[in-house]
């Protein structure tokens, strides 16, 4: 795909992407070099800081994936072990899917309905939060990470001009074309965009009480990209009052579709 | 005798209806914006005339429903959080826009208040073509739905 109007062409500094495939979708690092540095320099760059994601996700995945038999949260999940003998990161993240569902009213849960403990509504992300740290300790300002859907950017696409990474949302109705837009900028708060659905890949996601879905997907801006997570996976499951509570209690720009196609927004969304 | 006293208790009975039911009418039927001039202010809650009519406020220069038009200001109204204050917009009898021109003076639930998500249509949003953006946000895509998502157009474009 041709873009028509390339951000990067006029800067000289390229935007480049590398990918990875891990936790069971595809990871996209797109990274703008800084300074001067170009060609095999620049390569050496993205080369650096992709390693140092892909060993992140992959460290947590074999932590956390209930898909793998010999993980840590499947032998927790067979009753082999138990929480209070677990590693600290399974406990650290335990606790934060705890508060996490104490804040949303239930709307997120780290267990699934048959009370088996399920963090991977947390530790994707978690990884990328992990991910976004790294990356400017690496002194990597300009980058934009973006994990099966979930989106955490740094600086601009080009570098200096505080231009906003510009991230669009797929359309549930025709995944071939986008709803809407939404400017990823540190003046604008909101570096972090995340997207939940009730059909695709729902799985880590319970409808509250068992009512039918309201929406068919939620996305969620805000200053980080655990928060943007959680609350996108808990509006999807906790509806419309969820969605107010959502809007009400945290900064957070909020783009929801019914399940008839229609929109619901907070203010930031609108044009 | 007695029969006389029942059928009048049920004309009374049928009048004090008939009333309500009129009040309720009128009180529908004309606008419910005070409209003198371009802006207009509240005039303080209903009147109370009868226990049936609809607690809409009493109006006075009222505009016919479907031709009132122009920009109306509402009272500022005094809550525990602070005065808040609107303001319409009318054109051929239909509120095509409602700016709130003060939102309470305390600031945190200010923010709340106006950060309410609302129905939006599609044409109101921030909208791009894929081809302006540099990431797509979206449901997470298996590694294999992947291959036809628009991200990996994105991601193909920029290796």
């Amino acid at each position: 795909m041709q873009q028509t109007s390339d951000p990067t062409e006029a800067s000289g500094a390229p935007l480049k992407i590398r990918t990875f495939t891990s936790m069971g979708t595809v990871i996209s690092l797109a990274l703008v070099p800084d300074g001067p540095a170009a060609g095999q320099a620049a390569d050496d760059e993205l080369a650096a800081a992709l390693a140092v994601v892909e060993r992140l996700f992959r460290d947590l995945d074999e932590t956390f994936s209930l898909y793998r038999p010999d993980s840590e949260a499947s032998r927790l999940a067979r009753g082999e072990l138990t929480l209070p003998r677990a590693s600290d990161i399974m406990r650290d993240l335990y606790a934060e899917a705890h508060d996490w569902r104490l804040r949303t009213e239930g709307a997120f849960s780290p267990e699934r309905p048959d009370g088996v403990l399920d963090l991977s509504g947390l530790v994707k992300g978690h990884a990328i939060r992990e991910a976004g740290t790294s990356l400017l300790a690496l002194g990597r300002r300009n980058w934009c990470l973006n994990a099966g859907g979930d989106v955490l950017a740094g600086g601009s696409p080009v570098p200096g001009s505080g231009e906003p990474w510009r991230a669009g949302i797929v359309d549930p109705g025709n995944r071939g074309s986008l709803v809407a837009a939404y400017p990823l900028a540190a003046a604008g708060r909101h570096l972090a965009l995340a997207t939940s659905g009730s059909a695709e890949r729902g799985d880590h996601i319970w409808r509250q009480h068992g009512r039918p879905a309201e929406f068919s997907q939620v996305s969620v801006a805000a200053a980080d990209i655990v928060t943007a997570d959680i609350l996108a996976t808990a509006v999807v499951s906790g509806g419309t009052p969820m969605l107010d509570r959502a809007a009400d209690g945290w900064d957070a720009a909020i783009l929801a579709v019914r399940t008839d196609g229609s929109l619901v927004a907070t203010p930031s969304f609108r044009r | 005798m007695k029969t006389r006293g029942t059928v009048a208790a049920a004309v009374a009975s049928a009048g004090i209806l008939l009333a309500g039911w009129q009040a309720g009418t009128q009180a529908g039927g004309t606008s419910i914006i005070t409209a003198t001039g371009t802006t207009a202010e509240g005039s303080g809650g209903a009147s109370g005339t009868n226990g049936s009519a609809p607690h809409s406020a009493t109006t006075k220069g009222t505009t016919s429903g479907t031709t009132a038009a122009g920009t109306f200001t509402g009272a500022a109204v005094q809550t525990r959080f602070g005065s808040v204050q609107v303001q319409i917009t009318v054109a051929g009898g239909t509120i095509t826009d409602v700016t709130a021109l003060h939102l309470t003076d305390d600031d945190r639930k200010s923010i709340q208040i106006s950060n309410r998500a609302a129905p939006v249509l599609r044409s109101e949003v921030l909208a791009a073509q894929s081809a302006d953006v540099q990431t797509v946000s979206g449901a997470t895509v298996t590694s294999g739905a992947y291959l036809t998502s628009l991200q990996a157009a994105i991601d193909a474009a920029n290796l």
